[in-house]
């Protein structure tokens, strides 16, 4: 793992509903530039949009994160796809590997073990908890709101 | 499409690199009116009154006039990583109070496991003290593993911190 190498991360849930396209949504660009994106209509909430620039400190733990998760060698071919409840991508770039997963939104670890692939939908179920709740934490300290 | 968070990333996977997953050539395009078109493609940002490197403050929790008075409250992040999966959040107080008042501490677990993940971000209220943080602590053993501490926030574009590639070349 090198500080150089190409690195990007998106993650996005959202679905379409009563209260319009409610969606969260978050990016990490190689510079160093966080975009945290929250529209949620209920109860007339508006849209969160922010952006910062974190440090490499941050970036190579975001690093770490993932390559301990192994979701880079995850495949999404046989997770649920997409669907009315809503959607979930997972984009990711390192180094010269680059995936681009989709599925529909996990509701419990009992939709992972009832899936096709209860092991690599099982990495991609922590991974994204663990990424929200890093990314929570950085948006809710840097700007003194609570994101959800 | 342009309004999209991926742009970047059609930028950066040109090339010979092989992709995987349903997002991969086919456009994620589920959302034709767009998440990002006019009032939503606005994106807050705190001031940055200088550019390129030094810590990035935090935002005031109080109103502005205690900045007017200079008693600003904002604080400063800094994050220590390589933390032993058993560190508690009692452990990370007791080390960074040493070096000024902490006035907030994220200690994040491990969803699978329950264990802490390996970092923390904590706040100070004042610039000195963090910097002295650092200084003091980067480096510094806690549960036989050296800490790894640095701010978590900058004032802009990583390529063009000086402070960056300084560390590096050690």
């Amino acid at each position: 793992m090198t500080e150089n190498e190409e690195f990007y991360l998106r993650y996005y849930v959202g679905h379409k509903g009563k209260f319009g396209h409610e969606f969260l949504e978050f990016e990490f660009r190689p510079d160093g530039k966080l975009r945290y994106a929250n529209n949620s209509h209920y109860k007339k909430e508006t849209m969160i949009r922010k952006e910062v620039y974190v440090t490499e400190a941050v970036l190579k733990e975001l690093r770490r994160i993932i390559e301990q998760s192994d979701i880079m060698k995850e495949d999404d071919s046989r997770w649920p796809e997409p669907d009315k409840t809503g959607r979930q991508e997972l984009e990711i770039v390192l180094g010269n590997e680059h995936i681009s997963f989709a599925t529909t939104k996990i509701g419990s670890l009992l939709d992972v073990q009832n899936s096709e692939d209860p092991n690599g939908l099982r990495n991609f179920y922590y991974l994204v908890q663990d990424l929200k709740c890093f990314v929570f934490s950085l948006i809710s300290l840097h700007f003194k709101i609570k994101p959800i | 499409m342009e309004d999209r968070m991926q742009v970047v990333v059609s930028e950066t996977s040109k090339g010979e690199e092989r992709g995987r997953g349903r997002g991969i050539g086919a456009a994620m395009d589920v959302d034709e009116e767009g998440r990002y078109t006019g009032k939503g493609g606005v994106f807050e940002r705190l001031g940055t009154d200088r550019d390129g490197s030094g810590p990035q403050k935090c935002k005031k929790s109080v109103f502005g006039l205690y900045y007017l008075c200079g008693l600003a409250v904002e604080g400063y992040i800094l994050i220590a990583c390589n933390l032993h999966e058993e560190c508690t959040e009692e452990d990370i107080y007791d080390k960074f109070s040493e070096l000024g008042e902490v006035k907030n501490i994220h200690l994040n677990l491990d969803r699978r496991t329950g264990f802490t993940k390996g970092y923390a971000l904590i706040e100070y209220q004042h610039f000195k003290e963090a910097q002295s943080a650092i200084e003091a602590l980067n480096g510094a053993e806690l549960h036989d593993r050296l800490l790894e501490v640095s701010w978590a926030f900058s004032r802009g574009p990583l390529g063009t911190r000086l402070s960056t590639r300084r560390r590096s070349e050690k």
